[in-house]
């Protein structure tokens, strides 16, 4: 049976681990390879890491940072953050990473993700999505959710999978960052109109959301705060989500 | 005492990055030399092949013709000489793959490479999922039963003889996630990229055989 993945994520700029509150109030949380090392070993499925600063002279260390997380680790790597074009998919991929995550770019400019599929195979492109509310409506957000843009978000997402993505990274805006749980609603309405995996991000801060994320049928469940600030092990989690009866890797 | 030749085939599929690197920390302090194989080479220098692969299967098949790899890489096979092929590396195995469109494979394992049957699927198939045993086996030992690898991908092996077949995995439906003939071995899962499980698989396959 396929196991739902427990994936860290590491908003990284340059080389160390930092978290803001709805991209505001950024704090150090630690080193990026040190970390990804720890978790990796600590029972991670999969590690994800954001370049969250991407200016030209961050770029060149965070480069260098993906080059020795995927020296240490042997689980899965999804890197994203600042990816603008087929050449810094492919700078990522040759760094280390197996999958490539593209936001804001892929909403400029779709034919991206089609590019990127048939260069690199579906299997190692993520499409992340922004989601907000706007006027009643969920619309798909830039810019870490300053710029609301015309996209519909399930919309977006059919359209994502219809262009080759081979995984969505789906983030509520409305949740994140505050750890009252994933915004169940919102995902559920992705996951039941793809038939691409979903990996839920936004709002983890219990043990209970974690359950409530699986209910939403995404096969990823993505968290930062509660795993760097040694809230929850990965292996507490997992034995939770065994108790409620949810398949995951011990 | 002579050194193994382990030729890794670097088919443009895929980042080689993780495989290389577990296969050098294995190897490091034993009679074992690692040779990248990027075009022709000599079948009989080798002592193993491994042939990684990630993406389609068409355009594995057409960059290992491209790199002069197709015939030698045969020649080994029909010998019967150990290898490894993973995900796609272990799909091409096959007579041909219906990805995108019909390609012909090598050939060594009987059977096709298709699509999961059920539409309703979450596709690809991402994740980790246990592999199931068939039999004991001298590198797959029982010690690998039930246990957890990492798969990503969205066509599998059918069609193929139950003999053949080392190990299933459940997904919709029983598919192959090992497939065995001879000396040749293939996995659907990544074991470069499973964890201490994985790891170990890959040194099994180095050191036993």
């Amino acid at each position: 049976m396929l196991k739902t993945r427990i994936i860290p994520c590491l908003d990284v700029i340059k080389n160390k681990v930092v978290k803001g509150i709805n991209f505001r109030n950024i704090r150090v949380m630690g080193n990026a390879v040190e970390m990804a090392k720890y978790y990796s070993l600590s029972g991670a499925d999969e590690l994800c890491m954001l370049d969250i600063n991407a200016s030209y002279q961050n770029r060149k260390t965070f480069i260098k940072t993906v080059e020795s997380i995927a020296k240490v680790i042997n689980i899965p790597l999804t890197v994203g953050g600042g990816v603008s074009d087929l050449s810094d998919i492919t700078d990522l991929l040759n760094a280390g990473a197996d999958k490539v995550s593209i936001n804001s770019a892929a909403v400029k400019n779709p034919k991206l993700i089609r590019q990127a599929s048939l260069r690199h195979g579906s299997q190692c492109i993520v499409v992340a999505i922004d989601g907000k509310r706007h006027k009643d409506k969920m619309r798909v957000v830039i810019k870490g959710g300053r710029e609301i843009t015309k996209n519909e978000l399930i919309t977006w997402a059919k359209k994502v999978q219809s262009l080759g993505a081979g995984e969505i990274l789906m983030t509520s805006m409305d949740t994140d960052g505050v750890q009252n749980g994933f915004d169940s609603n919102m995902l559920k309405k992705v996951t039941s109109n793809v038939n691409i995996p979903v990996i839920a991000s936004g709002g983890v801060g219990s043990l209970e959301h974690f359950y409530l994320g699986h209910l939403t049928r995404s096969t990823g469940l993505l968290a930062a705060s509660v795993f760097h600030s040694r809230k929850y092990k990965i292996k507490t989690v997992k034995k939770y989500l065994i108790s409620k009866g949810v398949p995951v890797r011990l | 005492m002579k050194k193994k030749v382990i030729g890794l085939i670097d088919g443009q599929s895929g980042n080689i990055g993780s495989i290389t690197k577990a296969i050098k920390d294995i190897i490091k302090g034993r009679p074992y030399q690692l040779k990248i194989i990027k075009s022709h080479f000599n079948y009989s220098s080798f002592d193993k092949i491994i042939l990684p692969g990630q993406g389609a299967y068409a355009t594995l098949m057409s960059n290992l013709k491209k790199f002069k790899i197709i015939k030698p890489l045969k020649k080994y096979l029909e010998n019967n000489s150990s290898y490894l092929g993973i995900c796609v590396g272990m799909q091409i195995l096959s007579n041909q793959g219906y990805e995108d469109k019909i390609t012909k494979g090598l050939g060594i394992i009987n059977g096709d490479i298709k699509k999961f049957r059920n539409k309703k699927l979450i596709i690809p198939h991402m994740g980790w999922n246990t592999i199931n045993l068939n039999k004991d086996d001298t590198i797959i030992t029982n010690s690998f039963d039930k246990r957890d690898f990492y798969f990503v991908h969205s066509y599998i092996f059918q069609n193929i003889k139950k003999s053949d077949v080392l190990a299933f995995t459940l997904y919709g439906q029983k598919f192959p996630s090992i497939v065995k003939k001879g000396n040749i071995y293939g996995v659907q899962f990544h074991p470069e990229k499973s964890h201490k499980h994985g790891l170990n698989l890959i040194k099994n396959y180095i050191l036993k055989s």
